[in-house]
């Protein structure tokens, strides 16, 4: 024990390591304040999962009956915890409507969520990147106008109004899509980007717009009010060298961060993208055991839903860390 | 602001022959904003001369920055510059960007005020001296950095190699400052502009950093400009001193001349303003008093004149800024007073 | 040289203003619009409208934006949706800055536990993607109008509760705060009269990029079935019944979708004009 506080310091007191620990003990506590919200807000209405499962015509008898087979008989707290127990050990317990264990439920519909996240992911920073930097190269002409005014348009563009518009054009119009239907990506490759190309572009779009106005306006902060812009282009460098090596770098940081937080607002967005264009994703598998009052299914994927965002923005931070050298290093 | 081209013959040092290294004339900058325009420089001009140093003083607002970042185009876009600047018998004002640029660093370089944040936070010191190092010549970045080592030894920044993988936070103020200066002298520039370079350091370290700048000065042959509020500087490294006052030159003469005999009001006010030791112990320090003008809106004729003591109805048109005595140069209706007056 | 400068100037000051005064009107025509324009302009039921007159095009006779599968108007369906989208975003923020701003202005005054316990609940919430959040608390409590604005709560009162702390933090350190508590004056009348009156302009310019977003989040909570229940008319089901028949004819949902955009793209704007000017940039 002795050996292990000795030899310990070194590693665990650098200033990153125990930015990294703080962040993960942080994280710990807001997984189960989630889980404990969850399973608050579904059992607002008690006793009503039986009688909503079974519908208006059952008795009473027939109620009592299914709370005691569903252990819903047994108090709240109670409850929960058989559920955080399952839910450690990977049992999610299993649906009320299909009777299939909820984590292979689960477990088949995270690959298409999570090909869609990350195409809408690569899609919107690939794109504000060199947009962003165009933009803030020349800050106020033209480029750098439209940009903005693209960005803010886009900001404002609900993303199921954008799949619809999407749909309209380039399903019904143009016919260059399908409108929906899913090919799984181990049956064809080009058939799979077909059919995710529109919802990855709904949910990529309004993002791109966020993250270019974001980063395009933290650049032209950096050019016009940090001294070091100035030391920099005092040393006689070019202008894109002064935009990528010195404001970009610095500007990154603040991108990580933001990126971190709105990954939350990226996974909620495939709940709807998914309904509109029938892909087999948690979003789906979420809304039909919302329609099915299937709440066992409905806790797991919310509970899904936050864990994944939390761990995002963990990882944003991580990233951060890692990255910078104030926090790398220390403060001297 | 008659316009009278006479009143910007530039002022010329006593017993010098040589062509000056820079040579400013009626030097002018205003910056619109929103409808707003700020005259911040109004008519500047001076000679600097390889291997001398010139102190530009004055206070905060007194264009003393804006006129030195103006001659390398460093100033925002909202900047409007007019009149001339040789270097070396070379317009600067309104050459085209990409020829400015080449000329940053290697012909003019400058040293920042604030050196935690004149570095980038996020790269090390050996890439931001090898930076400026390559910015002029076609070493490789292995060359480049060896190179930067080399500066970092040349500033006397201790421990150069191990320095040069670290980052700007992990320096002390003094220890940046240097890191600024091996930056400056990275394409060994004929003029090094050093604004406001010591104001914030502490004063043992600001006296290092002046010799260090002398001692630069003398071996390499450089003219420096060096830029500050602190006439006690001036007095101590500078061999010619411009006052500046409200964007304009007030007095100028070579340091000897101009503190044994201050012509201008506004001068002699900033000496009142230092601590002499033949001063009366516990005395109050007499300070300028009013406020710099505002630049938006300045008053007719002398700008000094709401705050001069010696201000009168003559004060309403501006004094022109003309050599009165050999090497003597100042603005001001009511100099005469000369010795008497101290 | 002085008159010359006074033409331009008296000129970019008023279009300094434009970019509050633009959006700000367009806001308040829709709002006007939707309060007074089916009274005004005798527009028909938006509910319980004749099968034999389903689907007509626009511009037919009484129903200028024609009328849908159940033959309801679409102009006023448009309209009667706009007061239940807009009664809900009105309602979501003023709960958000009511309770999130007084919860988050107490945290960050107190400080101390019941900062940590407040900050560490309201983190709990904000872990959540906003829809997915809404979306259970919606099923939990089905669907109503009363409802909507409740689980909508769960996103708007946290964030506006950071808001408010953030910036009663950056107040605390100023000089006349201290003075206010070295003077002894009791801890609520300086959050009423010092605190909430200088984060007041920060939480009402999150309020109109508040009010953008809950129209949206809204939208999508009727177009999953969730929010306000058909037959009466929301935004967000007039879009869901028009995609039905998207192909066929795409005006169904053209049209509540150009509203919902304009409505939302006119609060954003004016949030970012209140920004940029409150921050003084």
């Amino acid at each position: 024990m002795t050996t292990v506080t000795r030899a310990a310091p070194t590693l665990l007191t650098s200033p990153g390591a125990r930015l990294v620990g703080k962040r993960l003990l942080m994280a710990v506590p807001i997984v189960i304040g989630v889980s404990i919200v969850t399973f608050w807000v579904l059992n607002l209405i008690p006793g009503s999962a039986a009688q909503q499962l079974l519908g208006p015509e059952a008795t009473p008898a027939q109620i009592q009956a299914l709370e005691a087979r569903l252990g819903l008989d047994r108090p709240a707290p109670v409850r929960y915890l058989a559920w955080l127990g399952g839910a450690v050990t990977g049992d999610l317990g299993t649906s009320l409507v299909s009777g299939q264990p909820v984590a292979g439920l689960l477990g088949e519909r995270l690959a298409v969520s999570g090909e869609l996240v990350m195409l809408a992911f690569v899609i919107s920073l690939g794109l504000a990147l060199p947009v962003a930097l165009l933009a803030a190269h020349r800050p106020g002409r033209l480029f750098d106008r439209v940009s903005m005014l693209v960005s803010i348009t886009g900001l404002s563009v609900a993303n199921y109004v954008l799949a619809l518009l999407l749909v309209l054009v380039f399903a019904v119009e143009l016919a260059l899509f399908p409108a929906i239907g899913f090919v799984p990506l181990t049956e064809s490759v080009g058939g799979n980007l077909q059919g995710m190309a529109l919802p990855a572009a709904a949910i990529a779009f309004p993002l791109f717009c966020f993250y270019t106005r974001f980063l395009r306006g933290d650049l032209v902060d950096q050019l016009q009010g940090e001294d070091y812009i100035v030391t920099a282009r005092a040393k006689g460098i070019g202008p894109w060298q002064v935009l990528l090596r010195h404001a970009f770098r610095n500007s990154a940081f603040g991108l990580i961060t933001v990126v971190g937080l709105n990954l939350g607002t990226l996974i909620g967005a495939t709940v709807i993208i998914e309904q509109i264009f029938a892909l087999p994703g948690i979003g789906q598998l979420m809304l039909q055991a919302i329609n099915t009052r299937d709440f066992v299914v409905v806790q797991a994927c919310v509970v899904l839903f936050a864990v994944v965002a939390v761990v995002a923005n963990l990882l944003a931070d991580l990233l951060y860390a890692v990255l910078d050298p104030r926090i790398r290093y220390g403060s001297r | 602001m008659t316009g009278l081209v006479g009143e910007f013959a530039t002022p010329v040092a006593a017993g010098e022959v040589a062509e000056p290294l820079l040579e400013v004339t009626d030097l002018r900058v205003r910056f619109r904003t929103r409808g707003t325009v700020v005259h911040a420089v109004n008519g500047l001009s001076y000679r600097v001369h390889a291997g001398r140093m010139l102190a530009v003083i004055g206070e905060s607002g007194s264009g003393k920055s804006v006129g030195s970042r103006a001659l390398m185009g460093l100033l925002p876009e909202t900047a409007q510059v007019s009149g001339s600047a040789r270097f070396a018998g070379t317009e600067l004002i309104g050459m085209p960007e990409r020829e400015l640029r080449a000329r940053r660093g290697a012909d003019i370089a400058m040293v920042f005020q604030d050196p935690t944040r004149s570095l980038n936070p996020t790269m090390r010191i050996g890439a931001q001296v090898a930076e400026a190092v390559r910015a002029h010549s076609s070493l490789n970045r292995r060359a480049a950095l060896d190179k930067a080592v080399e500066l970092l030894g040349l500033v006397r920044l201790p421990a150069p190699e191990r320095r040069a993988v670290e980052y700007p936070h992990q320096l002390s103020g003094g220890m940046r400052q240097r890191v600024m200066i091996a930056i400056a002298l990275a394409a060994r520039p004929r003029l090094l502009v050093a604004d406001e370079a010591t104001t914030a350091l502490d004063v043992t370290t600001q006296a290092q950093i002046m010799e260090l700048l002398v001692d630069l000065q003398e071996r390499f042959g450089m003219a420096v400009v060096l830029i500050s509020h602190d006439l006690g500087l001036a007095a101590s490294y500078a061999q010619d001193v411009l006052v500046m006052y409200a964007g304009r030159a007030v007095e100028y003469a070579p340091a000897q001349v101009l503190f044994a005999d201050v012509r201008m009001p506004y001068t002699r006010a900033l000496l009142g303003a230092v601590p002499q030791l033949e001063r009366e112990p516990h005395s109050l320090l007499p300070v300028v008093p009013g406020q710099p003008p505002d630049l938006a809106r300045l008053p007719a004729g002398c700008p000094f004149r709401p705050r001069c003591t010696a201000a009168d109805d003559a004060c309403g048109e501006a004094p022109p800024f003309t050599e009165h005595e050999p090497g003597h140069w100042w603005a001001c209706w009511h100099a005469d007073g000369g010795e008497e007056a101290r | 040289m002085a008159v010359a400068e006074v033409a331009p100037t008296v000129l970019r000051y008023r279009l300094r203003y434009l970019d509050v005064l633009v959006p700000a009107t367009v806001i308040a025509v829709v709002v006007l619009a939707c309060l007074v324009g089916p009274a005004l302009f005798a527009l028909p039921e938006p509910t319980g409208g004749d099968v034999l007159e389903s689907y007509m095009p626009a511009l037919s006779p009484g129903h200028l934006l024609g009328t849908d599968p159940n033959g309801n108007d679409t102009l006023s369906r448009l309209l009667h949706g706009g007061r239940s989208s807009l009664l809900v975003a009105v309602a979501v923020n003023l709960l958000g800055l009511v309770v999130g701003g007084t919860l988050g202005a107490v945290s960050g005054h107190v400080g101390g536990l019941t900062d940590t316990v407040i900050m560490r609940l309201l983190d709990v919430l904000i872990a959540f993607p906003s829809l997915v959040l809404t979306l259970a608390v919606a099923q939990s409590l089905g669907p109503s109008r009363t409802n909507t604005i409740l689980a909508l709560a769960f996103f708007s009162v946290p964030a506006f509760a950071r808001i408010a702390r953030a910036a009663t933090l950056r107040l605390r350190e100023l000089p006349f705060m201290v003075a206010g508590q070295l003077c002894g004056t009791p801890t609520p009348r300086i959050l009423l009269r010092h605190v909430a009156p200088n984060i007041a302009p920060q939480l009402i310019t999150f309020g109109m990029l508040g009010m953008g977003i809950v129209i949206v989040i809204e939208g999508a909570l009727s177009f999953l079935g969730l929010g306000i229940p058909p037959p009466a008319p929301s935004w967000g089901n007039m879009i869901s019944q028009g995609q039905q028949s998207l192909s066929a004819t795409p005006s169904l949902v053209v049209w509540p979708c150009l509203t919902l955009f304009v409505t939302v793209l006119a609060f954003n704007l004016l949030g970012e004009a209140l920004r940029a000017r409150w921050s003084g940039r």
